[in-house]
Parts: C-alpha cells; sequence; structure tokens
C-alpha cells in the first residue's frame, strides 16, 4: 500500500509538478529539435526512455564498484553505450525514423536530464528505486516532448502524425492546407512554442500552490 | 574545394545553419551560461577551441581507426571518449603547467575569460561539440572543410551566446507576465533571435 | 500609481521641450502620409483600408492585452498606430486582412508587449511580424499587385493582376536588370509592397523626420551609403552606376533606412554605435541580396542588427573616469611583470 502511495507520488511528479521539461527545463536541446512532427516525437521519447532506464539500472548495480571520482565518467559511458545500441536498433528496424531524428540520436548519450538523473539518483539508489525513478523522468519527459511536438505539428503543418499515419506518410491533415503558421515546424518556432508551455505550466503551477496555501488557511482558522 | 565553398561552409556554419538558432546543438549549456556576458563569453570561446578540435579528431579518427577497422557503429562512444580526453587535458593544462610554462597567456586568458574553469565540465556535456563531431564526419568533407566547419561552428556559436547574454542582461529590465519570468521569456528572446537569423537560411556563395 | 497625480518632483534644472513620444510619433505618421497617398495613387483603395485594418488590429491588441494585464492604458503614445501602419507598408496590397491581423497580433503581444510595452522590446515589431508572415505565408507575401490595375477590396483577391517586383528571382535577384525604367522605380510605377515602392515620398519622409529632428542623419546615411558603396563595387555583370541606382531604389531600403532601422528602442545610443549598425545593416542586406534565398534583405538585416544593439551599446558605454585606464594599466603592469617568472597570482 505505501509502496502503491510513494510510486503514484513519484507519478504525479515525473508527470507534472516536476517535470523534466517544462518544470526542471533539462534536455531541452531533443526536445526542440526533433519536435515537428508526433512521430518524431514517439521515437525519440521510447529512445529516450530504453536509454533511461537500462543506464539507471546498470549505474545503481556498479554503484558500490566505481569510486565517487569517476561517477560522472561512468554515467557517461554507460548512457553512451545504451546509446549506440538504441540506434543501431533504430536504423535496423524504422530505417526511415532514424533518418529523420539524424544525429539525435547519438546525442541522447550527452541529454542533461538523462545524465543529471544517474549521477545524482541513480548512483546513490538501490535497483529498483532507480528503475522506477529513471521510467517515471521519462515518462515525465516523453509526454513533454509529445505534447510540444503535438501543438507544432498541428498548429505549425495543420496535419498530424505525419510520418506514420494519414495517405502516404502525410499525416491525418486537420487545418485546412495553407493556414498553419508554417514557423511553428522551424527552429525559431521550436524556442516560441516551448515558451509558451513552460509559462502555462508554471502558471498552473502557482494557480495550485495558491489555491493549496488558500485552503490551508482555511482549514486553520 | 576552392575559396568559394570554404566561405560556404563557413558562413553556412555561422550564419545559415547556427548550431544555437537552427540546430539547437548545445541547447542546454547555452541556456544555462548566458546569464552575464562575462560567463557567456568565458564559455563561448571554451566552446570554441573544444570544437575546433573535435571536428579535426573526430575527422581523423573516422578515417584511419573507425572506417578502416570496420567500426563505424562506434562513433557515438568514440567521439565521446575524444571529447572527454580533450576537456580533461584543458583541465590539467590550466590550472598548473600553462601558468608557468607561458604566464603571459595565462594572464590574458584571466582577464578576458575570468570564468573559464567553471564552464570546462559544461563543455564536457555540451551537445555542441559532440554534434560538430558528428556533422563534420557525416557531411562528408573533405579533412580542410572540416578544419573550417569546426572553427567557423564554433564561432557561431561564441556568436549566439554573447548575442543572446545581452539580450538577457537587457531582460532584467523587462516587464514580462510572472508565468513568463525566468526561462520562458528567454526562450521568447532566443525564438525572436532565431527568426532574424533565418534570413540567412539557404545562403550560398556562388 | 494613481494616474490622477500627475505632479512629479525632481530637482531643477528642468528643462520644457516640445517633444513627448506623441509628437515624436505624430511626426513619423506624418512622414509616413505621402508613401501611403502614392500607394493608394498606385494600387487603389485597398491600401488605404489594409492599412486601416492594420493599425485598427494593432491598436485593439494593445489595449486588449494590457486591459488583461491590468496595466496602463498607453494607446495615446501612437506607437501602436506606427507598428500598423509599417507593417502594412511591408506587405503587398493584395494580402488577404487576416493574414495582416496575425501580423499585428505577432508584433504587437510577443514582440512588444510579452517583454512589457514600449521601450523594452530588442526587435523592430514590424520588422519581426514581416519575417514571421514571410516564413508562414510566402505565397500571399510575395504576391505583387501591378501598379495602377487596381485590386477589390475583398478579403482576399484571388483574381488580381500580378507582377514581379524588380529584386525578385526574375530580375535582379538572378543579376539581370529590371525592365522598369529609372523614374519609374524612382516614382513608385512598379510592383512591390504597399508603402516600399515609391522612393520619392519615402525621400520625403526622411527628410521632414530630418528637418524636424525626429531622427539623426547617422544611420541612414550609414546604411545606404554602405549598400550604395558595395553595389557599386560588386555590380554582378552589369554597369556599375545603373546596378547601384536600381540597388537603391528597389526594395525597402529607402524604408527600412528612414523609419525602422532609425527606431529609438531598438538602435544604438553612441555616435560609434549608430554608424557601425548602419554599416552593418547595408552589409547584411548586400549579403542576403546576393547570396541568400530572400530576394530583398533589408527586414532581416535590420532585425539581426537589432539584436546586436545591446552588445553595441555595452560597448559603446562611456568609461568612469579614471576606471578605466587604472584597469587596463594594471592589466599591463601584471603581463610585463608575469614575463619576468614573478607569481602571476
Amino acid at each position: 500500500m505505501k509502496m502503491r502511495m510513494k510510486i503514484r507520488q513519484q507519478l504525479k511528479e515525473g508527470l507534472f509538478t516536476r517535470n523534466p521539461v517544462l518544470v526542471q527545463q533539462m534536455g531541452l536541446c531533443p526536445v526542440l529539435a526533433v519536435s515537428t512532427s508526433l512521430c518524431n516525437g514517439i521515437g525519440m521519447g521510447l529512445s529516450v526512455l530504453a536509454v533511461l532506464l537500462c543506464s539507471s539500472v546498470i549505474v545503481a548495480l556498479l554503484r558500490k564498484i566505481i569510486p565517487d571520482r569517476f561517477r560522472v565518467l561512468c554515467c557517461i559511458a554507460v548512457t553512451a553505450i545504451f546509446t549506440t545500441a538504441a540506434g543501431q536498433l533504430l536504423q535496423s528496424f524504422f530505417p526511415p525514423l532514424s533518418d529523420r531524428l539524424g544525429i539525435y540520436v547519438p546525442l541522447i548519450a550527452l541529454n542533461s536530464m538523462i545524465l543529471s538523473r544517474t549521477e545524482t539518483f541513480a548512483f546513490r539508489s538501490r535497483v529498483d528505486a532507480a528503475a522506477v525513478d529513471g521510467a517515471v523522468q521519462a515518462l515525465g519527459y516523453a509526454m513533454a516532448l509529445l505534447l510540444l511536438c503535438a501543438v507544432r505539428e498541428l498548429l505549425g503543418s495543420g496535419t498530424l502524425g505525419g510520418g506514420l499515419l494519414g495517405a502516404g506518410g502525410a499525416g491525418i491533415r486537420i487545418l485546412p492546407e495553407g493556414a498553419g503558421l508554417r514557423v511553428l515546424v522551424l527552429p525559431a518556432g521550436g524556442f516560441l512554442t516551448l515558451a509558451v508551455l513552460i509559462a502555462a505550466t508554471q502558471y498552473i503551477l502557482r494557480r495550485m500552490a495558491e489555491k493549496n496555501a488558500a485552503a490551508e488557511k482555511e482549514a486553520e482558522l | 574545394m576552392n575559396l568559394a565553398s570554404l566561405l560556404s561552409v563557413a558562413l553556412g556554419a555561422i550564419l545559415a545553419d547556427n548550431f544555437i538558432f537552427s540546430r539547437f546543438l548545445g541547447g542546454s549549456s547555452f541556456l544555462d551560461n548566458s546569464k552575464t556576458l562575462d560567463t557567456a563569453a568565458g564559455m563561448g570561446l571554451a566552446v570554441m577551441c573544444a570544437m575546433s578540435a573535435a571536428s579535426v579528431l573526430a575527422w581523423l579518427i573516422d578515417k584511419f581507426v573507425l572506417i578502416p577497422l570496420r567500426l563505424e557503429f562506434l562513433q557515438t562512444f568514440a567521439y565521446i571518449l575524444i571529447i572527454v580526453c580533450l576537456v580533461q587535458l584543458a583541465e590539467l593544462l590550466l590550472r598548473k603547467p600553462l601558468p608557468a610554462l607561458c604566464p603571459k597567456l595565462g594572464i590574458c586568458l584571466s582577464a578576458f575569460c575570468p570564468k573559464l574553469d567553471a564552464c570546462l565540465p559544461s563543455v564536457r556535456t555540451s551537445c555542441a561539440v559532440l554534434g560538430v563531431a558528428l556533422l563534420s564526419t557525416r557531411s562528408g568533407l573533405t579533412f580542410v572543410e572540416s578544419v573550417v566547419f569546426g572553427v567557423a561552428a564554433g564561432a557561431g556559436f561564441l556568436l549566439a551566446i554573447v548575442l543572446f547574454a545581452c539580450v538577457r542582461e537587457r531582460l532584467e529590465y523587462s516587464d514580462c507576465p510572472k508565468s513568463f519570468e525566468g526561462l520562458p521569456i528567454a526562450l521568447v528572446s532566443a525564438g525572436l533571435i532565431a527568426l532574424a537569423f533565418s534570413g540567412f537560411a539557404g545562403l550560398q556563395i556562388r | 500609481m494613481n494616474g490622477k497625480h500627475r505632479l512629479s518632483a525632481a530637482s531643477s534644472p528642468h528643462i520644457c521641450s516640445p517633444f513627448g513620444t506623441r509628437s515624436l510619433m505624430l511626426d513619423v505618421l506624418i512622414a509616413l502620409i505621402p508613401a501611403l497617398c502614392m500607394a493608394v495613387y498606385f494600387y487603389g483603395p485597398r491600401a488605404l483600408i489594409l492599412t486601416a485594418i492594420s493599425v485598427g488590429g494593432c491598436e485593439f491588441m494593445e489595449f486588449a492585452y494590457r486591459r488583461l494585464m491590468k496595466k496602463s492604458n498607453t494607446l495615446g503614445d501612437l506607437s501602436a498606430a506606427i507598428t500598423g501602419v509599417l507593417l502594412a507598408f511591408v506587405c503587398p496590397v493584395t494580402l488577404p486582412y487576416w493574414i495582416i491581423l496575425i501580423g499585428d497580433f505577432f508584433a504587437i503581444i510577443v514582440v512588444k508587449q510579452l517583454f512589457g510595452g514600449l521601450g523594452k522590446n530588442f526587435l523592430n515589431p514590424a520588422l519581426a511580424a514581416h519575417a514571421f508572415l514571410m516564413l508562414c505565408y510566402p505565397i500571399p507575401m510575395t504576391t505583387w499587385a501591378k501598379p495602377l490595375e487596381w485590386p477589390g477590396l475583398g478579403i482576399s483577391v484571388p483574381g488580381a493582376v500580378t507582377c514581379a517586383a524588380p529584386l525578385s528571382a526574375e530580375f535582379m535577384g538572378s543579376g539581370i536588370l529590371p525592365d522598369a525604367s529609372l523614374g519609374d522605380m524612382f516614382v513608385g510605377n512598379i510592383g512591390g509592397c504597399l508603402g516600399e515602392v515609391s522612393a520619392l515620398m519615402l525621400i520625403i519622409g526622411g527628410a521632414y523626420l530630418l528637418i524636424r529632428g525626429v531622427i539623426r542623419v547617422r544611420i541612414p546615411l550609414a546604411f545606404i551609403g554602405t549598400v550604395a558603396a558595395l553595389t557599386f563595387l560588386f555590380p554582378q555583370g552589369n554597369g556599375h552606376l545603373r546596378w547601384m541606382l536600381y540597388s537603391l531604389l528597389g526594395g525597402s531600403l529607402m524604408l527600412g533606412a528612414f523609419f525602422m532601422a532609425t527606431d529609438y528602442v531598438t538602435s544604438p545610443v553612441t555616435a560609434g554605435g549608430e554608424l557601425f549598425f548602419g554599416v552593418g545593416c547595408g552589409l547584411f542586406t548586400v549579403l542576403i541580396r546576393y547570396f541568400g534565398s530572400y530576394p530583398d534583405g533589408v527586414s532581416h538585416a535590420i532585425l539581426i542588427m537589432n539584436s546586436t544593439v545591446c552588445l553595441l551599446d555595452k560597448a559603446g558605454m562611456p568609461a568612469r573616469f579614471g576606471v578605466a585606464a587604472g584597469r587596463r594599466k594594471a592589466f599591463w603592469k601584471k603581463f610585463r611583470a608575469g614575463g619576468k617568472g614573478e607569481d602571476a597570482s
């Protein structure tokens, strides 16, 4: 029971109140780069999930053997191994997706979110705790990434699921042709959309905190 | 390979496909280290040197080790190894031997980039440095082109981070909505500068 | 801050000046009227309606944003009106009305008000919106009406008679001189955006601003001078003088140099900074025109230089008396001492 409560709490934090992208603001490099279509987002999200989960588990297993001085190097090395594996798998089974994601797949090895989670948490925890933490944080990351992808693709190209669904991989058209704000699928639009999403998250969290504070005050009175 | 193509590669890396405003490489280190002009200049110079060295070394390792031994799948691992060694070497040199061997250089460095030591760990995990290594080998450039690409990409990063740091210092006086304070308004500014840089898209010296 | 109490306590000396934000903005609007009249002459009443919709949109969005955010009402300073007029001037007259409203939103809300309003933005709102619209809707933004063939007044006019602008890929974009005469280019009898075609009217407006002291001559001079010099030296195979004149009169160079680059908020404060700014704008304009994929590089060039203004201002800041020289002396002393093997820490 206590375990379930703890996991629920961790899930809430990872997905929302301490979301790696929207609240902790880490690992933004691939988020901005590949979020031009939902399909890319799914591919990148699953890759990050696999790499973080495996890296967290291995680093937690190795924590008793590696001295603290080599902590960072160990984390980088382990992440690099799993990133190489993920890249090779992606290239063999989903070559068009691998081409679209380009150099951002090898760059998962230096993703600041993955490195910070393995370095600060997995290195100091038991294997099961590290695995849960890795999975939850990666889910939060993937969720934020998918949200950004959906907004950018929908408002930018007017389609959803480009590369995966629709005729010839063009995606399901939702807005009329030429009506989308094309700049949103370009780099400038990526910065602007992410800014709006982070601002919206900060606004929601602030309102929640104010409501909680008001409820606590009432409870005291 | 003539001057026009080299100039194309250089201008492309600095302006048309700027590593920050077009490719988002180095985003995290860029956003963390651009709050003041001092840190930004130090970080920019450090990353520029790292990128130039990484581009060249990656090309050499690829040509003489990875391809002959059919080990291309180890590209990521090999490049990360090179970068970590480079940064480690730089850290060791900057601490004692360099100031002792060449005190004038040490004084210059401490005057112009006071926070150089602090940014070296960021350089090690910067996507920009690994990114330039990967791009210079995957774009099929010649040796001279990869040197030019590495230096130009670094110059582009330096330009981007210095411009952004100045704008960010100006943001201190801005009066933005509470939800936008902090990273969001900085991202909006970066997006607007990226909009300006989009004018260089497709720049080619004919 | 209660708006009723308009007394402010400050110590003497007090300088009384007829200039205020509103009067400066009014002067700029007056300077833009000749170009607007010429636009109506060549493109018909749609030019006036598009400008009016743009101004109305900008004013409404500024009012709505400041009302929502519970800030003071700044419609009186006319800056939103100027943004509206300038944005309409850099768009073709056949642009659908809903597109210019999207541009107004971007200019006023994202580029200006999000940073806190007048004085706090770092990019020129009209030009940033122009770059935004060029990326989002490239075809409507590069469909130019033929002069004297007035398009209709509907929301969008797909059946309007169009022609190629002098700077587009058909002519100067590929190094070929356009078939319009220099006289036509000067008066504005060419295809192009609403307010940029008539160099004559824009120069008259610019002269008015210079005489009234609203703008200083440094930036326009440096900007136009650099473009003139570069296009004279590298005429892409045509006659030097002819190519230079066509380059100066085509595109939005006159509009940009007199009305956009000189915007107080987004240009440098120091004299050296202004010159550097003007030269930089000219350099990037020619670079984009010759090697980039946009036919007219003026708006992007000015935007790039806008983002360097913070750096230029910092570099041009006058040194505090004695401090900078002291620091320089200390640095050189250390430098020379370090070479002799003493401890440099």
